[in-house]
């Protein structure tokens, strides 16, 4: 058991990162702001001049706001099942992630929300896709997944809660985990569920929630990192905390490699000649770059961790993080895009750039996840100094 | 809160909303109540059709003008909204073409003339009344006269009661009338027709009537002479089992892929194999009546393997042509097109004409008595001379009429330059096209569907021109104009108008009461008197004393410009509904294109898009690339009617222009120019989009057998079965008789208010069509191709994917896109295997006033919104709601698709599938039918009827 003054000295020193914040915070924050600012007027320049600011044309009908979707959806999911997943299986590094990773998984549900709206050709009339109540009787499609992912979204939002208590931690963590799987296996079932070849295929629902998992712990990393250094935290979340996370990292990278060879076994083994073709254009195909710098950042990369020694370099940690964030963003774009671009019909195969005011739109919700993490920063302490008390006393 | 105040609140606030309630604005609406309609037998939603003439081009197919009764700019008037074929005509039949669909774009066009222009002290033009222009013109005529000058009247091919008025103003007024400009002017064909029969003339060809058809370089279903009549007639020759078509040409045209065989053949070597079928012809035991003409030996007699060597044509192939020639009942032989306009086009064409008089087709399918009113068409021979004539400043007033000469020569004469060498120059015209540019008093022509007037497409046909709505601007037609300059000249303030005078012509030629079914149906049939054509012997012996036939193949690699079905010879280019639709060959929209053969490209190292440049001689010409597969190698094309800028040969004895260059060179210049190719690729690979032996024989023994067996495959299923109530509309698409003409997708653009979004959009791949034409490649050795329109899937992948159900499958079958309700999230769109679903990316508003137009029974779409294909939802409910107030079901061929009607071949079959007597139902199981991607399990409402086997040469 360690002394009182190491309570003392862990309030003081996770507290001290709430204090008046020097200029490098305001500078930070006001460029955040600035960019979701532009974020939101290009959303209201694509609402009054129409959907085709995007890039998006007649075979690819979902681009970047899809791909930032998922993207979102994945890394609040995987904040969600740091937190719960491993306080069930009573992994005690999580302690130190773990507040960041909750914060992370509001900011990110938040951002994620807005992406279905953004790429609704009449954002103006998103509450249709709520059953609300109505004199015409006008009802919701059960059979769309979009509806799913209505459901399943609001779900989400509803787990603030488990901010708090720890009798009611230990039921929302064991309601949660499920509700994660599921929730993101809907996510993925808004592919799966069509017949484009290249969407329609039943690994899609744990390929996604592998993926959300690798992608939401390398966000973690590349926000805990930064916020350790700068708080000086070291020695509250210590090596020993970033080992195990990339140990997670290196398995969930495992997975993901194993259900991208699996994609490509089954389009081949199943003989069916749409599915081959499809896969064959993912590989050698105009969105070829993509694809292989996508293979690189998510499968080959994250095999350098079975080092012990670059498992606890935070450096080479941080660079890796940001690698496997552009690869899974990337997996989601080339999965969405090149399964569209080149379908059944040959005459209407087409490619799809993305354009200004997509990347504008990306950046901004990048913007926007990074105002409110500094926000949050500021307001509340960064880690549950509850939890590394309990952590310490035992 | 007290009672009291209660109370006050409630005083306050329904006095409030009943204020309001009662708006200034509602207020000012008129609500007149429609006792008596406007005009006679219009009522309100229901549609009024004027039989008139199309006169996109010279065939002038008979056109039946939908007029709808709608508010445009908050007057309520009269519009035109859609043009159809008049049915029963005998050149049509119901019909027309891309062109004549997009003909109301050239009603509402914004840069129509206005009013009548003059040229003013400093050249720049200015608005005249036309009682000066009159004025000033009579004056000039006379100021000309007095000069000792000619006055010229230059038009483009006129027919019926104008040609008349034409020929009574030039001899009144003291004007020379010069022969008919037309670019397109068979002038080799009708010279070869001259020598042999005495008839300079355009025959009648009767297609249908024949069971062999034999084609040389006449493109019949894109701009050969009449296009949609020889459409029409091969719809109908088609469904003979026995009817075999072969195709000889140098390029490569959607006509030559629909034939039964398509031969293609080096350029300029036409001659030789027409010279052998003549000659296998005296020799031949088959037919009975043997050409022995002493002529005969002056023709070339070459052997066979010579002609397979020239030609290109294998001996086995010449041997089955030859002999399936020889063996038919009713050959009929056409020469034409890129065959005649060539070097040695002339001697094509009087061969040609030698064999059809040998086979005593003059009797029967080749029909000068009913020939095509060229008689008074002109050639580059009459170019000539009248350049020869401005030049020597022989030439006082001109009038050009309805032509655009300067466009069409200037390549090859430098026809503005002499033009200034002429006193006063009078255009007649409804847009500033260039030749326009280059006068001095201009005056503007109401379109045909706002004036008076008449056409005699072929001889023993009359059509009439009547107006289908009010002049919209300060126009005139041009016999008005004639009219009132002889009125303006001799000093007569009255006189009858031209459609007074029209009426005295027809009175006097078919009497009152035929006059009144001429106005009626739109058309006459007038009986012509039987003409005896025989071969006149010593004009051929004395043509062919002068003529080499040892002409050589052409040097290659050749530049071959071909009209365009879209543009014809450029003039329909100003429409953009015919910019916005594809090619069907190519699938090109908006820009110029050289066509190069996949052989060549690869050797080139070309892809489409990048830039070649063509050069012949010193010009150089600069074009972005479509690579071409079937095309042979050493052929380039590109279209007049998108180029004009090319100078080619003219044929010095009958004056027709060569559509060819020889000797050119290609070069990459590493350029790449955007250009809109609409195909995503060429190449199909086998996916069951094109019908095949698999496809059909998959869809007998699934879906046949499961409908006669009533298999319920109920279980198999997440979901119920979709009940049908009383009708299941389905649709079948007959592949044998389908030619690709595009005319479906532009009277589907017009007949559904779908967006012209313009070049821009089309690069980005945005095109909003809800039906179009796919070409594939099969085999390396034949294009084929689809119609692919929205199939109304049974289990339709759109549907369950929509959130708020704005796609949902209706009780009769119709996959229905309701547009209200749509939020626009494309999944629908995403998960379509058939990709006809078109998102709304902008508000693509028609700018005035082509929004005239619009189709008063549907609405346009704002942004953010999916559309496709209704099956034309509004003529079904049109249909049932009459069949309701009779208490009947929709009888079968009541509802006719907009793609169905205009179609030349009546390749489309529109009905009820729940009925079985009905044509849709027994068409759909024939043996020959299957379902696109019908693995898919999509159960699409569309039967396709497989196109038969053929065999094709590269």
């Amino acid at each position: 058991m360690r002394s009182i003054d190491y309570n003392e000295q862990l309030e003081h020193e996770v507290l001290a990162a709430l204090r008046k914040p020097n200029p490098w915070y305001w500078v930070a924050l006001v460029i955040c702001a600035l960019l979701f600012g532009m974020g939101l007027t290009l959303w209201i320049y694509q609402m009054l001049k129409g959907m085709g600011v995007a890039g998006l044309n007649n075979p690819v009908g979902w681009g970047v706001y899809i791909t930032d979707f998922v993207f979102w959806v994945g890394i609040a999911h995987s904040g969600t099942l740091i937190s719960a997943v491993l306080f069930l299986f009573r992994a005690k590094f999580r302690n130190a992630f773990n507040r960041s990773a909750e914060a992370m998984t509001i900011f990110a549900v938040m951002t994620a929300g807005l992406f279905p709206l953004i790429h609704l050709g009449r954002s103006w009339f998103f509450y249709w896709l709520f059953p609300y109540p109505n004199q015409r009787e006008i009802w919701v499609n059960f059979k769309s997944p979009l509806i799913w992912d209505v459901f399943s979204l609001g779900w989400v939002g509803s787990l603030r809660q488990w901010w708090h208590y720890n009798r009611l931690y230990i039921f929302l963590a064991a309601f949660a985990t499920p509700l994660v799987i599921s929730v993101h296996s809907v996510v993925s079932w808004d592919f799966a569920m069509s017949i484009i070849p290249g969407w329609h295929t039943t690994i899609f629902a744990p390929y996604f929630v592998a993926g959300a998992i690798f992608s939401g712990t390398a966000m973690v990393l590349t926000l805990v990192i930064p916020m350790r250094k700068i708080f000086r935290l070291e020695q509250y979340i210590t090596l020993n905390h970033f080992e195990k996370i990339s140990q997670v990292l290196l398995f969930t990278s495992l997975i993901v490699t194993y259900s991208y060879i699996v994609e490509f076994a089954l389009a081949f083994y199943g003989d069916h000649q749409f599915e081959a073709a499809h896969f064959t254009y993912r590989l050698l195909g105009d969105y070829q770059p993509f694809y292989i710098t996508m293979l690189i950042c998510n499968s080959l990369i994250p095999l350098t961790l079975f080092f012990r020694k670059l498992r606890r370099s935070i450096v080479y940690l941080f660079i890796l993080s940001i690698f496997v964030n552009i690869g899974m963003w990337l997996e989601r774009f080339v999965i969405i895009v090149t399964s569209l671009a080149k379908d059944f019909d040959p005459y209407s195969w087409g490619l799809y750039t993305p354009t200004m005011v997509e990347v504008g739109i990306t950046v901004g919700s990048f913007a926007m996840f990074f105002m409110f993490f500094l926000i949050f920063a500021k307001v509340l302490p960064v880690l549950s100094i509850t939890e590394l008390k309990e952590e310490a006393s035992e | 809160m007290d009672r009291r105040d209660f109370l006050k609140f409630l005083g306050i606030s329904s006095g409030t909303a009943m204020i309001s309630s009662c708006g200034v604005d509602k207020a000012n609406e008129k609500i007149i109540p429609y006792l008596i309609p406007p005009e006679q037998d219009v009522y309100p939603g229901k549609p009024v059709f004027y039989n008139t003439t199309c006169t996109e081009c010279p065939a002038n197919c008979g056109l039946s003008a939908r007029v709808n009764e709608k508010v445009y700019d908050e007057v309520r008037g009269l519009f035109p909204t859609k043009a159809e074929g008049v049915k029963g005509h005998p050149i049509n039949n119901g019909a027309l073409c891309p062109r004549g669909q997009a003909s109301l774009f050239r009603l509402y066009h914004p840069k129509r003339i206005q009013r009548p222009m003059m040229r003013d002290n400093d050249g720049n033009f200015r608005v005249a009344t036309w009682q000066e222009a009159y004025a000033y013109v009579t004056t000039e005529l006379q100021a000309a006269k007095e000069e000792k000058k000619d006055n010229l009247y230059f038009s483009g091919r006129t027919t019926g009661t104008l040609a008349g008025l034409i020929g009574r103003f030039c001899e009144e007024m003291g004007i020379e009338r010069l022969p008919e400009f037309e670019i397109f002017s068979h002038a080799n064909l009708r010279k070869a027709n001259e020598i042999v029969f005495n008839q300079p003339e355009v025959p009648h060809y009767h297609i249908k009537d024949a069971d062999f058809l034999l084609t040389i370089g006449a493109d019949i279903l894109e701009t050969f002479v009449s296009p949609v009549s020889n459409a029409a007639q091969y719809g109908e020759a088609v469904k003979n089992e026995n009817f075999t078509w072969y195709h000889l040409e140098p390029n490569l045209s959607m006509t030559g892929l629909k034939a039964t065989t398509r031969l293609a053949v080096n350029p300029h070597s036409e001659i030789y194999f027409l010279a052998y079928l003549l000659h296998a012809l005296s020799r031949s035991d088959i037919r009975k009546r043997r050409p022995s003409w002493a002529i005969m030996n002056m023709v070339p007699d070459p052997s066979a393997e010579e002609v397979s060597q020239k030609t290109g044509i294998s001996a086995e192939n010449l041997e089955h042509l030859v002999s399936a020639f020889f063996i038919a009942k009713r050959p009929l032989i056409i020469t034409g097109g890129v065959s005649t306009a060539q070097p040695g086009g002339l001697e094509a064409a009087l061969l040609t004409a030698l064999i059809q008089a040998a086979m005593g087709m003059n009797d029967t399918v080749v029909d000068f008595a009913h020939s095509q009113n060229y008689e008074k068409v002109g050639s580059m021979l009459d170019v000539q001379e009248l350049l020869e004539r401005l030049r020597n400043k022989a030439v006082g007033v001109i009038f050009i009429s309805r032509s655009n000469p300067v466009d069409d020569i200037s390549a090859n004469f430098n026809f503005v330059e002499e033009l200034k060498n002429a006193r006063l120059r009078v255009g007649m015209s409804d847009f500033m096209s260039a030749s326009m540019q280059e006068c001095d008093v201009v005056l503007p022509l109401s379109h045909s569907l706002e004036s008076w007037g008449d056409a005699a497409p072929r001889k023993g046909i009359r059509n009439v021109i009547q107006p289908a709505i009010e002049p919209q601007y300060d126009t005139r037609t041009e016999g008005d104009v004639l009219l009132e300059i002889m009125r303006t000249a001799s000093g007569q303030k009255q006189g009858p108008d031209y459609n007074q005078y029209l009426i005295e012509q027809w009175h006097s030629l078919y009497g009152e009461s035929e006059t009144v079914s001429l106005i009626e149906n739109g058309y006459i049939e007038e009986p012509v008197s039987p003409l005896s054509i025989a071969v006149d012997t010593r004009s051929v012996e004395s043509y062919l004393k002068n003529t080499d036939f040892s002409r050589e193949v052409a040097a290659q690699p050749v530049l071959i410009i071909t009209p365009s079905i879209r543009t014809y010879d450029g003039r329909s280019k100003v429409l953009p509904l015919l910019n916005e639709i594809p090619d069907p060959l190519t699938t090109v929209t908006y820009g110029e294109w050289v066509s190069v053969s996949a052989v060549a490209a690869k050797k080139m190292g070309l892809k489409d898009r990048d830039e070649i440049q063509i050069s012949v001689e010193n010009e150089n010409l600069n074009y972005p690339v479509k690579v071409q597969n079937v095309l042979p190698e050493n052929v380039y094309m590109v279209q007049r009617g998108l180029i004009y800028a090319i100078k080619t040969d003219i044929d010095s004895r009958s004056g027709e222009a060569s559509w060819y260059l020889d000797n050119i060179s290609a070069t990459k210049t590493g350029a790449v120019i955007p250009l809109p190719i609409l195909s995503g690729s060429m190449h199909e690979e086998g996916r069951g989009i094109l019908s095949s032996h698999e496809s059909v024989v998959e869809h007998s023994e699934h879906y046949n057998e499961k409908l006669k067996e009533e298999v319920d495959v109920e279980e198999e299923r997440i979901y119920p079965k979709h009940p049908h109530k009383n009708y299941r509309w389905g649709m079948t698409i007959n592949q044998d008789s389908c030619i690709n003409c595009a005319a479906c997708v532009a009277a589907c653009y017009v007949e559904n208010n779908i967006p012209v979004v313009g070049q821009k959009e089309q690069l980005q791949g945005r095109e909003m069509s809800w039906i179009r034409i796919e070409p594939f490649v099969r085999d390396d050795r034949d294009i084929e191709f689809t119609l692919m329109l929205c199939q109304q899937c049974d289990n339709a992948p759109c549907e369950p994917v929509c959130p708020v159900y704005a796609t949902y499958h209706n009780p009769e079958g119709l996959n229905v896109q309701v547009y209200n309700r749509c939020v626009g999230t494309r999944y629908c769109s995403n998960n379509c295997p058939y990709k006809v679903r078109r998102f709304n990316w902008f508000d693509h508003r028609l700018p005035k006033p082509w929004d005239k137009m619009y189709n008063p029974a549907l609405s346009v779409r704002g942004r953010g919104i999916m559309e496709k294909c209704t099956f034309c939802v509004q003529r079904i409910r049109a249909a049932e709601d009459m069949a309701k107030d009779e208490d009947r079901l929709v009888r079968d061929g009541e509802v006719v698709t907009a793609c169905q009607e205009t179609c030349p071949t009546k390749a489309i079959t529109f009905g009820n599938l729940m009925d079985d007597s009905s044509r849709v139902s027994q068409i759909a199981r024939s043996d020959e039918a299957y379902r696109v991607l019908e693995e898919l399990g999509t159960e699409p409402a569309i039967h396709y009827l497989r196109k038969k086997e053929r065999k094709s040469e590269a």
